[in-house]
């Protein structure tokens, strides 16, 4: 092996002395090899080649190098002018298998826009919260809400497995609080519950039957976030308000009597469902923000923390046991999405100004924008998280892509850390308008098994998935 | 002379004339002829002798002119024609009338005793001979030269060649002519040997020189050499001279001293009085010691001359001290040369070395051509450094520049031409503003005239020439409503009524203004009770839709009626529509949301054109008994009571309370295309279809404080963000415009108008761009509809 080394640098070049290694078993070293010189031409591929050496693998496995928490983008001869190292000390290499290229798998037609998706699947929250009362050899299903007011289950071979059609205007949001029940949200102010009942055999049909109606907002709920072990649901509605709800109908109280739906609206709706279902009211309205609130979740870790955001500008912190507002951080733009990434405590927020800016939600963190990740063209409207990785998400605009995004490709700019995304999922349908005019994202779902789910306004789901 | 003369007449003449010959000779006693000619007619004669003296005249002048000269062959042709000439005439004188001239007479007569000698000596002068071609030849005998010539000196055989080299006879076997003609013959050179033999056996005073004059040998006697020799060496002047005679002692030596003074005279007085001027000089001297001026001479001691010695060798800065000359006009300091850079250095880095390319260039270009006057040169060490050959032309032209540089100072005027600009701030720094499209709204079935974007902007609405009026969910761009208020007719205006509780929507179609209340997804439904209350509370007023009556009494017809919506309009939300007699193309609302007013500029009569309305009271109101001009459009003061009319070029505000004009604006437009109040209420933008924006500060009285002129077509309409420093235009050629405009409550202080960006995306089509436009009501994102039938959002 040290002939190998030397005759790999044989050259003229310089070398510089690293120190492998990984934290994933799978592709941990036989032994420990101690420092290795190596060129510093070397890239990621020479890099990844030699690991892939050492390691003995029958498949080459493509991996990425982390140097000082940072991804290996160019040569290390480079990193090292970037980063001010001396190519004398030993760097600490860190590698990972590299995510590969997202492909196309799937895309399955709607009759109007998919405002929303989520995921059942064996790694799917909904199905760790479930327990062992998930079944982990059932095929996954994908749930979409479409601005038909439908919602639809789907199997993973593009057949419906169950609908769902209460609500009376478009829907805007849908996820699985359980294998069993199914929470959606829409334009017609309300929330429902659902029961799901999944298909038995690959071509039998499921059922979705609402079971609750949650009234209480006054303007359309665009996003909603749900915490199974809990029970609770958050809403965040154009109103202004965030609802804070429970999934049991017992714990709810009573639908505000000035929210119902009118007669008249009362009787269109009673022609397409003959049985009413309970109306209930919130358990908690969070009204701190001074514009509709775009988008809600649950602090990852903490199921009575959670964060919204608005077009107010402003990143709320709530504590939801006593319903109270805790911090108010401020950007300069609109914000369209959150999502928490509990690992690095940091807060994505897609905003109107096309980007993702990281906020640490923190009270002692410095600034407001810890990183910004530029790379849409559009508003960027819907984020999830990467169910492998804590480093990486992806998120969805309005310009008609997905961008996956890991946290340790970036750069330091003159200001602030700027982050390039890893990877850009086109519309299958087509490329699309001006700024992503027909092809716009509206909801994407990342999940371990299925990979990343979108629909848009290609009235489209459409599934990439990387192949490993 | 005369004999000499006919004997050059004839050696010249060409014609061959035995006869005249005969004659001639028969003429050896012409004197007969003469005599018996003599006493014929003298007519003829005097004519001729007048002939015959300017011939004279002439032969004089030219041998007066000739005379320094000699005779060359030209002279003597001319001398031979004019000879032959006389003779001429005198033969016909001779032959034809007898008489001949006294001169003529007296010339014969004084040739006579001479001629017989001549022309005894003369007979044998020629001889003829018969040439190849059987023609006579003369063959004349040599001429005695000493006979005639002046120069009695000239040596026998002398070459008359002239001054010219010898070198050109070279081709022939002569070497020139003597005075006879006759070739002289180059003197027998012999051959190599005899050459040879003759530098053996050198004669007495060779000198192995040719006389130019002969050709032959030069030889010099030795005396003659001697002369040369002295001559040469500038020792004397000549022979026998001596240059160092003995000394003739005429005054010195023994006996010969004078004894006696050559004069007795007393010695003047002056010799023994000292001389005045001499004192004076003296006594100038004498102080000038005395003061130290003139030190006494003194022995230079080593020191001094040590110090001497050194200073013949010292070096001497000449502008050791040099002062600064004080500052003007004239004193213009020589430029300082540029000091010397990298390229200059005797090891210079390497990017300052030239190229092969470079070198080649360099070598090839004109020398005045060069940039630089050298090509950098790489030394390794400064020992290898030759010496620098340009050195001596290099300080030359130093020189030369300064010397004829001129040195004029011009008086430049030291100012920045970017600080004339008036600072304006960069707009990167006046974020936020719209700069790209977020969303495009299709739908509409051609062009879009209208936009509005609701009080909680959530919602836009938009009608368009499709009879639509459309309401959308601004962020997803999907269209939640749709109302259908006219197959043939455009939707000219929709406006939201400004308090979000309850939405209510306005649309002005054709003549009539409909009042929609938006559907359930848009609304809840206590909010839609709500707003058909408000909407419908009027019909319950007693006062609504009462005619008019005129000052007798009579019905007058009521120029707008308030009734409910026709059914088909009805299912689709709208609650109330109001039928005015002319096509409302403004529509404004009051802020409270209880007042509106509409303008309708196509109607006939003025005074109905604005109109003020009450929608709690379906009440109309025509505020103008007779309006000036056409109106236009109109707008509400954000906090007083005063109502803005824009007729097509004037604004007029009136005071809605005192019921006045309070005063009328002046923006020079040439047709007014919208008014937008900044919501502060004291500027005014006012856009025009004559391609210009103006910006009325009302602090600053009638004419417009600014005019933005940044569209190539007309301006249709313009607008104040609500709350944020932005104005934005819409203008036919298609763009959008956005501008800075902070307006300071400080009424000192101007407001800073700066733009911003203009947003294309827009497609014109027949000559129509955007339409018109509106803002959030928070965000910085503005919408603006196309005749192109999109609506775009601009964030």
């Amino acid at each position: 092996m040290a002939t190998q080394e030397s005759a790999a640098a044989n050259g003229r070049t310089a070398q510089v002395k690293i120190h492998l290694s990984s934290r994933n078993e799978d592709i941990q070293l036989p032994q420990d090899t101690g420092a290795i010189l190596v060129s510093t031409e070397f890239k990621r591929y020479q890099l990844s080649t030699l690991v892939n050496r050492l390691l003995d693998t029958d498949q080459p496995i493509p991996l990425e190098f982390l140097v000082n928490g940072q991804f290996l983008r160019t040569s290390l001869d480079d990193f090292l002018t970037q980063n001010g190292i001396s190519a004398e000390s030993t760097l600490n290499v860190e590698y990972v298998k590299a995510l590969v290229p997202p492909l196309h798998v799937a895309s399955y037609e709607h009759d109007d826009w998919v405002s929303s998706v989520d995921v059942l699947s064996a790694s799917s929250n909904a199905a760790k919260w479930a327990g062992s009362a998930y079944d982990t050899s059932s095929q996954p299903r994908i749930l979409s809400g479409s601005f038909d007011s439908i919602l639809r289950v789907w199997d993973t071979s593009a057949n419906i497995v169950a609908t769902g059609s209460a609500h009376t205007a478009p829907i805007k949001a849908a996820k699985f609080i359980s294998p069993t029940q199914v929470v959606s949200s829409g334009a017609d102010r309300t929330l429902r519950l659902w029961n799901f009942t999944d298909s038995t055999q690959p071509g039998e049909q499921g059922s979705l039957t609402p079971t609750l109606e949650l009234y209480g907002h006054k303007a359309s709920v665009d996003a909603l976030a749900v915490h199974a072990p809990s029970s609770r649901i958050l809403s965040a509605s154009a109103d202004h308000t965030i609802g804070l709800w429970s999934t049991k109908k017992s714990e709810n109280p009573v639908a505000p009597e000035n929210l119902l739906p009118s007669a008249s609206n009362k009787r269109r709706k009673l022609s397409t469902n003959s049985k009413p279902s309970p109306q209930r009211g919130p358990l908690s309205l969070l009204a701190r923000h001074t514009a509709q609130v775009s988008d809600v979740t649950f602090d990852a870790k903490d199921h009575t923390v959670a964060y919204s955001t608005s077009w107010d500008h402003s990143l709320k912190t709530w504590d939801l046991t006593t319903s109270a507002c805790v911090d108010s951080r401020s950007t300069p733009q609109a914000l369209f999405s959150v999502c928490h990434l509990p690992d690095t405590s940091l807060i994505a927020c897609g905003t109107s100004a096309k980007h993702i800016t990281l906020i640490d939600p923190r009270a002692s963190a410095q600034t407001i924008s810890a990183m910004t990740l530029r790379g849409h063209t559009n508003a960027v409207v819907s984020l999830a998280r990467d169910p492998n990785s804590s480093y990486q998400f992806v998120s969805g605009s309005h310009d008609g892509t997905c961008r996956i995004w890991d946290l340790r490709s970036a750069r330091s700019e003159a200001s602030e850390r700027v982050g390039e995304s890893v990877y850009v999922i086109n519309r299958e349908s087509g490329k699309g308008g001006v700024a992503g005019d027909g092809v716009k994202v509206f909801g994407v779902q990342w999940d371990a098994e299925v990979g990343v789910v979108s629909g848009g306004e290609d009235k489209q789901v459409q599934i990439n998935k990387g192949q490993q | 002379m005369a004999p000499q003369r006919a004997g050059q007449k004839r050696k010249v003449v060409e014609v061959p004339r035995p006869k005249q010959q005969e004659e001639d000779d028969a003429l050896g006693n012409g004197l007969l002829d003469g005599a018996i000619d003599d006493g014929s007619s003298s007519e003829d004669g005097a004519s001729e002798d007048g002939s015959e003296e300017e011939f004279e005249e002439d032969e004089d002048e030219d041998e007066e002119l000739d005379s320094d000269e000699i005779p060359s062959s030209e002279d003597e042709e001319e001398e031979d024609v004019r000879q032959q000439i006389r003779d001429l005439k005198t033969r016909d004188t001779k032959k034809l009338t007898g008489t001949d001239t006294a001169k003529d007479i007296a010339s014969i007569s004084s040739g006579t005793p001479v001629k017989p000698l001549a022309d005894d000596a003369d007979k044998p002068n020629y001889t003829i001979e018969t040439d190849a071609n059987g023609n006579e030849r003369y063959v004349y005998k040599e001429i005695e030269p000493n006979y005639d010539s002046d120069d009695s000196d000239a040596p026998d055989g002398v070459n008359t060649i002239g001054n010219i080299p010898l070198s050109y006879y070279d081709a022939y076997p002569h070497i020139g002519y003597d005075i006879n003609g006759k070739r002289i013959a180059r003197p027998a050179k012999g051959e190599a040997l005899d050459s040879l033999l003759d530098s053996i056996d050198l004669p007495e005073g060779w000198t192995g020189l040719t006389d130019p004059a002969t050709g032959k040998p030069l030889n010099l006697s030795r005396e003659e050499l001697e002369v040369l020799k002295q001559l040469t060496r500038n020792e004397r002047p000549g022979e026998g001279y001596d240059p160092y005679p003995d000394m003739v002692e005429w005054f010195t030596g023994k006996h010969n001293q004078e004894i006696m003074p050559l004069s007795a005279a007393p010695e003047p007085k002056r010799r023994f009085v000292p001389s005045m001027h001499e004192h004076k000089r003296v006594m100038k001297m004498v102080k000038a010691i005395k003061e130290g001026r003139i030190q006494p001479y003194r022995e230079p001691t080593e020191e001094d001359k040590e110090k001497d010695e050194q200073e013949d060798f010292a070096t001497y800065d000449v502008w050791a001290d040099e002062a600064p000359r004080p500052d003007h006009i004239m004193n213009v300091p020589a430029p300082k040369l540029p000091p010397p850079g990298y390229e200059e250095s005797y090891h210079p880095p390497a990017e300052y070395l030239p190229d092969k390319a470079e070198r080649e260039a360099w070598e090839q270009a004109d020398e005045e051509d060069r940039t630089r006057d050298y090509l950098p040169q790489d030394h390794s060490a400064l020992r290898r450094v030759p010496g620098y050959a340009r050195f001596v032309k290099e300080k030359f032209e130093r020189c030369l520049d300064l010397y004829l540089a001129p040195r004029v100072r011009r008086s430049k005027l030291n100012i920045d031409p970017e600080s004339l600009l008036p600072k304006l701030p960069d707009p990167a720094e006046l974020r936020p503003f719209p700069d790209h499209v977020a969303t495009v709204f299709k739908g509409h079935d051609g062009r879009v005239r209208t936009v509005a974007i609701d009080p909680s902007g959530q919602y836009l609405a938009s009608g368009g020439d499709d009879g639509t009026v459309r309401i959308w969910e601004l962020k997803t761009g999907y269209c939640f409503q749709r109302v259908k208020l006219s197959t043939t007719d455009a939707v000219n205006v929709v406006s939201w009524r400004p308090t979000t509780d309850p939405p209510i929507l306005a649309a002005c179609c054709s003549d009539s203004v409909h009042f929609i209340v938006p559907s359930a997804s848009v609304t809840t439904p206590e909010a839609e009770t709500q707003a058909i209350e408000l909407i419908t509370a009027g019909f319950n007023n007693p006062n609504a839709n009462q005619p008019l009556k005129t000052a007798s009494g009579a019905d007058k017809p009521s120029p707008s009626s308030w009734h409910r919506p026709i059914p088909a309009h009805g299912s689709q939300g709208v609650y109330l529509t109001i039928s005015l007699r002319s096509m409302p193309k403004t529509f404004v609302w009051h802020r409270r949301g209880d007042y509106f007013a509409t303008v309708c500029p196509n109607t006939s009569a003025t005074s109905t054109a604005v109109a003020i309305h009450t929608l709690s009271k379906h009440l109309s109101q025509h505020p103008f008994r007779r309006l000036r001009g056409l109106a236009q459009t109109a707008t509400f003061h954000p906090s007083k009571p005063l109502f803005f009319v824009a007729t097509r070029q004037r604004v007029r505000v009136y005071d809605l309370q005192q019921q006045k004009l309070e005063r009328e604006l002046q923006p020079g437009a040439r047709w007014i295309s919208s008014i937008s109040l900044h919501p502060l209420g004291s500027n005014l933008i006012v856009s025009s279809y004559d391609r210009r924006l103006l910006w009325h500060d009302m602090d600053l009285g009638t004419t417009p404080y600014k005019v933005l002129r940044y569209h190539d077509k007309a301006i249709r309409s313009a607008k104040f963000h609500p709350s944020l420093p932005l104005f934005a235009d819409a203008s036919d050629d298609g763009s959008v415009q956005v501008f800075h405009g902070k307006v300071v409550g400080d009424s000192m202080e101007n407001a800073t108008v700066v733009p911003l960006k203009v947003l294309r995306g827009h497609k014109v089509v027949k000559e129509l761009g955007v339409l018109d436009l509106d803002w959030h009501p928070r965000e910085a994102w503005c919408v603006s509809a196309g005749a192109d039938g999109t609506v775009r959002l601009w964030t």
